[in-house]
């Protein structure tokens, strides 16, 4: 029999956006795109006339202690039960069942699984049309590899509903870790998954998929990009999916490279240009991260104390004032001066010498590891910002060696420090 | 030294107590000696200064700024880019700018002077380069305090000069961001900000939690809230019951006394309601109606003896129709009865008008005879075209005339013309023109041919002077040719020579002789032969200028012979062309001009007779022309005139035909026809309107009389027509208002008779009604029924009452009065229900109180959870925290990145020791072991440890502070100099500067030492300071250039013009 699905993952209901500064006059704006985007979701499961909506995990984050989260969404699941469409939810590490889920009264068409394996039949007209199985976190840490708890139990149509990092993911904590070949082998037709924010596929041994549907709404600049749900149509056991898009704010990472730009007019216009070509007209708002690149006489100007401050702050008047309106989270100067550092590393001298120390560093994770942990100011800053829930300075990163060099380098062949 | 810094000239305007003074300084070793106080140390510090700049105010012991007069100076240094001049001069505030000169005094970019001293910093130079003893010593001091210690790093390192700025730069730079337990910088900042929204958020507590922990309270407080809410329903009704109970018990007393009363009175509920009023009604309404029937029977009887009199007989009457006729036929015709006499008399006049027209018109006919007349439209017609016809032919007629006349005059004009042409020929001679034109070009030929003779002639005349000189022009032949006697002679003289000698001396002397003579002889025979050859060219030379000769007087005569015949053939020409001219032979060129005059003229006579002949043919032509126009003009002029009498004739016979005279012009003959057609068609208007008059008079006679006759039969008065009229006029109308007025009447009286038959009914009913009220009140007359009424209306009033009130304690309890009665009793009588009422009273507001205080909980609990789920404070408060963690983040990232760039350098900077700085130390263990003459062989850094100097001979090592101040003295010394001499291979060679350095030396050392310098100073210029007179000898052994100082009262004054010329000589 023919039916049709809605899966989504990671609604992370009413949780701040990062990097949206509070004076923008846009933060209202932004706050509400987390809602706005479910609801877009329900609408499509009105609109496709879908079977079930399945929800895999973090509906909102505990952390952010939000009633109106809540209430969203049992609004919003109101509206599909009111239209005879199921929910099944699991639960993930930002939602686990150790939370308040359970005084939500949430309507009877929603099925919230449990902390043990269960199964759920779904019916119309009498007959079995899928099953649904699913496993939610009991608590926010899950080292589990849960997937090994699931099984196929009738030739039915079979969903997975799991929240779980598949193949150990960067970027994301390695909860209810697993691997394409234990999904593939517990014989399941379509594993909906969620935890990792970005959109991706994985094609099973035996004509499965694994699917993460990411995030619908991007909240950071780390998440750019359209953003939605997958809409999965099953005919014969195959299944069709089409990604919707939802998202009604999108974050860009746009870089303008210098070269060729002569003056300040010039870059503006420059920037104009790619938040024209990047942001379309039809969302309500964009969020975006410039990140000047390149080498060019720009760069000396740029590098002025206090230039880059205010042409970022006069960028982000302008673009604020579009339609719709463009939020610039940051302007970064990754831009270099007219330095070639290869050339620089051939001469020698000392300059040669540093490059050649930046190097080893970058490649010698213990070397630069020891040099991190000598310095007793980075990890007194680094526990302080743990503290804080501030991860930036967990672990020494290459890049950051590498970039130093640069730096010091390109100072040393400067004639004078600004 | 090429390439390295030199100081040439110091020119001190005014420093310490130096003023004007200058000095001048030589490449190599330089000493300048002098006693305590003659201002070595000023001029270290002023050598400093120039370079770098003074001291800043405020610091004089080392600013040297003089009391008075100018605070400055000039330096005059040659460098590997050519010499250059430094000077300094303070202004008012005590600032010296610095200038850079050129040798001839233009200002250079400041940057030369930066590249003249190789970048080094003030710092560097000031410790390495130019020192004083103090200084030397405080080497180690400077060592730990690590500037120096940086700065001689980096004077050893290639490509690092700004690692110091950098170091300072990136530690600022750090610092400004993050400090362990600082407050202001960025990150710390952001941090405590950050820590204050999470403390604020844990004050929050679990919002969702509480949320769900209050939404459980009120659900519980509605629940309790319903259930008082009932309580105290229930308390108000039981209330309201007794309340409404104890207000009805006092209509209930009321209502048991009126039943009382009531049951007194009889029965009088059907008594009709408000009898006595309706009776006296009943009895007005009859007396009204009485009266109104008497008044209507008197108004009948009037109008029955008006209507009598109206309808009385009269003649009139009885007339009525035919005088009603008669007047209407006499009123129709009265305005054209007045108009027949007018009518009659306008007739008259205008018959006598017309008659006096026609006969005006001069025409012999009567009116009748006029009427007879045909002169319609046709008849017209035809006259009118005739007149047309003819004024065509007379136009025609006058044209032609006119025409005449205008030939006859241009023929007469041409005659004329023609006779003045006539005149002129005959004064002109007959002459051919093409004679005359030929005779002019054999002239014009005969002049150009005489020029052209002229001209022959005179190259002949040329030629043949040409001819004469050359054939005068004769070379003499060439000499003989050499004659060979000579040679022959000399050789001869030298054989016999030969021979006397070789026969007397011997076969040597012979030899020897031979030898002579033919030393003399083959230049003699060389001479011989030259001239032979050379007499010969000439010979040859000669022959062909002769023969080249011969061909040009050939040539020559040539070209004469043909300007001879070509002379003759022109005398030929000219001969004949004057023949053609008609002029002789011999003519001067006046003649030739003279006859040209004359042809001239003759020509312009001759093509003037040409020109009259083409004149007066044309005049002819014209004539015969004019001619044939007038004789056209004469045949149209005659036919017109026949056609003009033609078309007289025919009018002539159409006017006679209508009794017109036959001889009137066409126009005078239509003007009278219109005339006569005018008056014929008045006379037709007046007999029409005659007939019409007539017949007017008849019909008004007719009416007139039957009007009369009508009047006199009614008996009306005879009279004028006009009066008789008036009166039957007046007649009709008085009956006319009669029969209104009797119709009037007779309505009124039809109108009466109703009203009498209405108000006999309403007496009728008005009798009845009374009775039935009589009837209905049980009573037979008048006054009983009175009675009775006033017993009705008491027994109505207190019915009323009882009604009132039984309805009073229905609305006041919600029940009939036995029920209350019941219910009274139920409640255990009256004094207890009363009592009841207050025991509820009292309990009523305790339990409204407990409601009002229900309600206002719940009130305020859910208008708190409805705050949470609106409440935007949480999410403000996560949305800072993000904002503060991603800016902790990046400002972190940034920080980590500056301090790793330190961590780097610092690597960076020892690997670079390891790898790179041997040299340095290298150079300092070799001159070390110079100094101190092999006592130590090798200077060293211990690696990894503390960046301290140690030294060591072959058995061990010591630091520096093991050493006595002498030696460790010269350890820095030595170091120093390493220095400066890998700053020198790598960078530029600067000069060394010291200040009596070497005092703590014993005299071997000192030795050592100057012997170093002086090595050195192949390189780099040494300027040493010293006051010791052994160390002046030293130096001096040395081959230093020794300056003396004078003591400070005595220093000396150069002229620098002098020495900057010599500088720009030297560059």
């Amino acid at each position: 029999m023919r039916f049709k699905f809605v899966h989504a993952a990671d609604l992370h209901l009413d949780t701040p956006f990062r990097g949206v500064p509070a004076d923008s006059g846009l933060t209202g704006t932004f706050q509400q795109a987390t809602f706005r985007a479910f609801s877009r979701i329900v609408d499509v499961c009105l609109r496709e006339h879908v079977a079930f909506l399945v929800l895999a995990g973090d509906l909102f984050d505990a952390k952010d202690r939000s009633v109106r989260a809540r209430l969203a969404l049992r609004r919003e699941l109101d509206r599909l039960h009111m239209a005879g469409i199921q929910t099944f939810i699991v639960h993930g590490n930002h939602d686990p069942l150790s939370g308040d889920t359970g005084a939500l009264g949430l309507p009877d068409s929603v099925k919230v699984f449990g902390p043990d394996w269960e199964e759920v039949e779904v019916r119309r007209e009498g007959r079995v049309l899928c099953r649904v199985q699913g496993i939610s976190y009991p608590e926010a840490e899950m080292r589990e590899n849960l997937s090994a708890r699931f099984r196929r139990t009738a030739p039915d149509f079979t969903v997975g509903l799991l929240h779980a990092n598949l193949g150990g993911v960067e970027g994301h904590a390695n909860y209810a870790p697993c691997t394409v070949e234990d999904l593939a082998a517990r014989g399941l037709d379509y594993w909906a998954l969620g935890h990792v924010h970005t959109r991706a596929e994985y094609v099973l041994a035996g004509g499965a998929v694994a699917v993460y549907p990411g995030n619908p709404q991007g909240r950071h600049v780390n998440e750019p990009g359209e953003r939605g749900c997958m809409l999965v149509e099953v005919e014969e056991g195959r299944t069709r999916r089409r990604f919707v898009p939802v998202d009604r704010v999108r974050w860009h990472r746009l870089e303008v490279g210098l070269t060729g730009l002569g003056s300040l007019d010039g870059l503006v216009a420059a920037v104009t240009e790619q938040v024209d070509a990047s942001c379309p007209d039809e969302l309500e708002g964009h969020a975006v991260r410039l990140t000047l690149t390149g080498r060019g006489p720009l760069h000396r100007e740029l590098s002025r104390p206090e230039a880059l401050g205010q042409l970022e702050a006069e960028l982000r008047e302008q673009l604020a004032q579009r339609h719709p309106p463009v939020l610039l989270e940051s302007l970064r100067d990754a831009s270099r001066p007219e330095l070639d550092l290869e050339t620089v590393r051939l001469a020698g001298g000392f300059s040669g010498t540093l490059l050649a120390e930046a190097e080893t560093l970058v490649t010698e994770p213990e070397a630069l590891a020891a040099l991190w942990a000598e310095d007793a100011e980075l990890r007194a800053l680094g526990q302080r910002l743990r503290r804080l829930g501030v991860d930036a300075l967990e672990s020494p990163r290459p890049e950051l060696v590498e970039q130093a060099g640069w730096q010091v380098v390109e100072q040393l062949h400067e004639e004078e420090v600004a | 030294m090429s390439g390295a810094l030199r100081i040439d000239v110091l020119k001190v305007h005014g420093f310490g107590h130096f003023s004007g003074y200058e000095l001048e300084l030589g490449p190599g070793l330089n000493l300048l000696y002098g006693p305590n106080e003659a201002g070595k140390s000023t001029l270290l510090a002023f050598i400093r200064g120039m370079l770098f700049g003074f001291e800043k105010r405020g610091r004089s012991e080392s600013r040297y700024e003089p009391e008075a007069g100018p605070f400055g100076g000039e330096l005059w240094m040659r460098s590997g880019a050519g010499p250059l001049g430094v000077r300094r001069v303070a202004d008012r505030k005590g600032k010296a700018a610095v200038t850079v000169l050129s040798p001839e005094g233009h200002e250079l970019l400041a940057s030369r002077l930066d590249e003249a001293l190789a970048h080094v910093s003030r710092e560097l130079f000031c410790e390495v380069f130019a020192f004083s003893l103090d200084e030397l010593s405080s080497f180690e001091q400077l060592v730990e305090e690590d500037g120096v210690s940086r700065a001689l790093f980096a004077a050893g390192l290639r490509g690092a000069r700004r690692l110091p700025e950098v170091e300072k730069h990136l530690e600022k730079r750090a610092g400004e961001l993050f400090k362990v337990s600082g407050k202001n910088p960025e990150l710390n900042q952001v941090l405590r900000q950050l820590e204050e929204v999470r403390g604020k958020l844990d004050g929050l507590k679990d919002r969702p939690a509480e949320y769900f922990k209050e939404r459980e309270r009120l659900a519980s407080l509605g629940r309790e809230q319903e259930e008082a809410e009932a309580r105290q329903e229930r308390m108000g009704r039981e209330l309201g019951r007794l309340s409404r109970l104890e207000a009805a018990l006092g209509d209930l007393g009321e209502l048991a006394r009126l039943r009382a009363e009531l049951g007194v009175l009889p029965e009088l509920s059907a008594f009709p309601a408000g009898g006595e009023a309706r009776l006296e009604e009943l009895l007005q309404r009859r007396t009204k109606a009485r009266a109104d029937q008497d008044r209507v029977e008197s108004l009948l009887s009037k109008a029955g003896t008006g209507l009598a009199r109206l309808s009385e007989a009269s003649a009139v009457r009885e007339r009525e129709e035919a005088l009603r006729l008669a007047l209407g036929a006499f009123t129709a015709r009265a305005e054209l009865l007045r108009a027949l006499p007018g009518r009659r008399a306008a007739l008259e006049a205008r018959r006598r008008e017309v008659e006096q027209a026609l006969g005006g018109l001069g025409l012999e006919v009567d009116a009748a005879g006029l009427l007879a007349l045909e002169l319609g439209a046709a008849a017209r017609g035809t006259l009118e075209s005739l007149a047309d016809r003819l004024t065509k032919a007379e136009a025609e007629r006058r044209e032609a005339e006119v025409a005449l006349g205008r030939a006859r005059v241009e023929c007469e004009r041409i005659e004329a013309s023609l006779a003045r042409l006539r005149a002129e020929r005959t004064k002109l001679p007959d002459v051919s023109a093409a004679e005359l034109r030929q005779r002019q070009a054999a002239l014009s030929r005969s002049r150009l041919l005489r020029v052209e003779r002229e001209q022959v002639a005179a190259q002949r005349a040329e030629l043949q002077q040409r001819l004469q000189s050359l054939r005068a022009q004769a070379e003499p032949e060439p000499g003989a040719a050499p004659a060979p006697w000579l040679v022959l002679m000399g050789a001869g003289v030298a054989v016999a020579w030969v021979g006397v000698l070789a026969l007397q001396g011997g076969a040597k002397e012979g030899a020897m002789a031979l030898l002579g003579a033919l030393l003399l002889i083959v230049p003699l025979v060389l001479g011989y032969v030259r001239s032979v050859r050379s007499h010969q060219e000439r010979v040859e030379a000669h022959a062909e200028r002769q023969r080249q000769r011969a061909r040009e007087l050939t040539r020559l005569q040539s070209v004469l012979d043909t300007q001879s015949g070509r002379l003759l053939g022109l005398e030929r020409e000219l001969s004949v062309a004057l023949s053609e001219a008609g002029v002789a032979a011999e003519a001067s060129t006046a003649g030739l001009a003279g006859a040209e005059a004359a042809l001239a003229e003759a020509l312009r006579r001759a093509e003037r007779v040409e020109h009259l002949g083409r004149e007066r043919e044309a005049r002819e032509a014209e004539r015969d022309g004019v001619v044939r126009e007038a004789q056209a003009a004469e045949l149209a002029g005659r036919r017109a005139d026949a056609r003009e009498r033609t078309l007289r004739a025919e009018l002539a016979g159409l006017l006679e035909a209508r009794g017109f005279p036959p001889e009137l012009s066409p126009q005078r003959a239509l003007a009278l026809w219109r005339d006569a057609a005018d008056q014929r068609q008045r006379l037709a208007d007046l007999s029409a309107d005659e007939r019409a008059l007539a017949a007017d008079e008849a019909a008004c006679d007719t009416v007139v009389s039957r009007l009369l006759e009508e009047a006199r039969a009614a008996g009306l008065p005879p009279g004028l027509v006009e009066a008789v009229a008036a009166r039957v006029s007046s007649a009709l109308e008085e009956l006319k208002n009669q029969d209104a007025e009797a119709r009037t009447l007779r309505a009124r009286m039809d109108e009466w008779a109703g009203d009498r038959v209405r108000l006999t009914r309403l007496r009728d009913a008005e009798e009845q009604t009374l009775a039935a009220l009589l009837a209905r009140g049980g009573c037979t007359t008048e006054e009983t029924f009175r009675e009775r009424a006033r017993q009705a209306e008491h027994f109505e009033a207190l019915t009323r009452r009882v009604r009132e009130l039984t309805w009073r304690i229905e609305a006041a309890t919600g029940l009939e009065e036995p029920a209350v009665r019941e219910a009274i009793l139920a409640a255990g009588g009256e004094e207890q229900l009363k009592e009841k009422l207050g025991q509820l009273r009292m309990q009523e507001p305790a339990c409204a109180e407990h409601l009002k205080a229900l309600h206002t909980e719940y009130g305020s609990t859910r208008s708190q959870l409805e705050r949470w789920e609106t409440d935007e404070e949480v999410a403000a408060l996560r949305i800072q925290e993000e904002r503060l963690r991603a800016r902790a983040a990046e400002l972190a990232t940034r920080y980590a990145r500056d301090r790793l760039a330190l961590a780097l350098l610092s690597r960076a900077r020892r690997r670079f020791e390891e790898e790179q700085q041997p040299r340095v130390i290298q150079l300092a263990s070799e001159h070390f072991a110079a100094l101190t003459a092999g006592r130590y062989r090798r200077v060293f850094l211990p690696a990894g440890g503390k960046r301290e100097l140690r030294v060591s001979d072959a058995r061990r090592d010591w630091s520096a502070e093991q050493l006595s101040r002498g030696t460790r003295e010269q350890l820095y010394l030595a170091f120093r100099l390493a220095v400066i001499q890998d700053f020198g291979e790598t960078r530029g060679a600067l000069p060394l500067i010291v200040d009596d350095i070497l005092v703590n030396f014993d005299l071997e050392r000192t030795r050592g030492t100057l012997k170093l310098l002086s090595r050195l100073s192949e390189h780099h210029q040494v300027i040493a300071f010293t006051c010791h007179p052994w160390m002046r000898e030293c130096f001096a052994a040395e081959g230093a250039r020794v300056v003396e100082l004078a003591p400070s009262s005595g220093a000396g004054v150069h002229a620098l013009p002098s020495l900057i010329p010599s500088l720009a000589r030297s560059a």
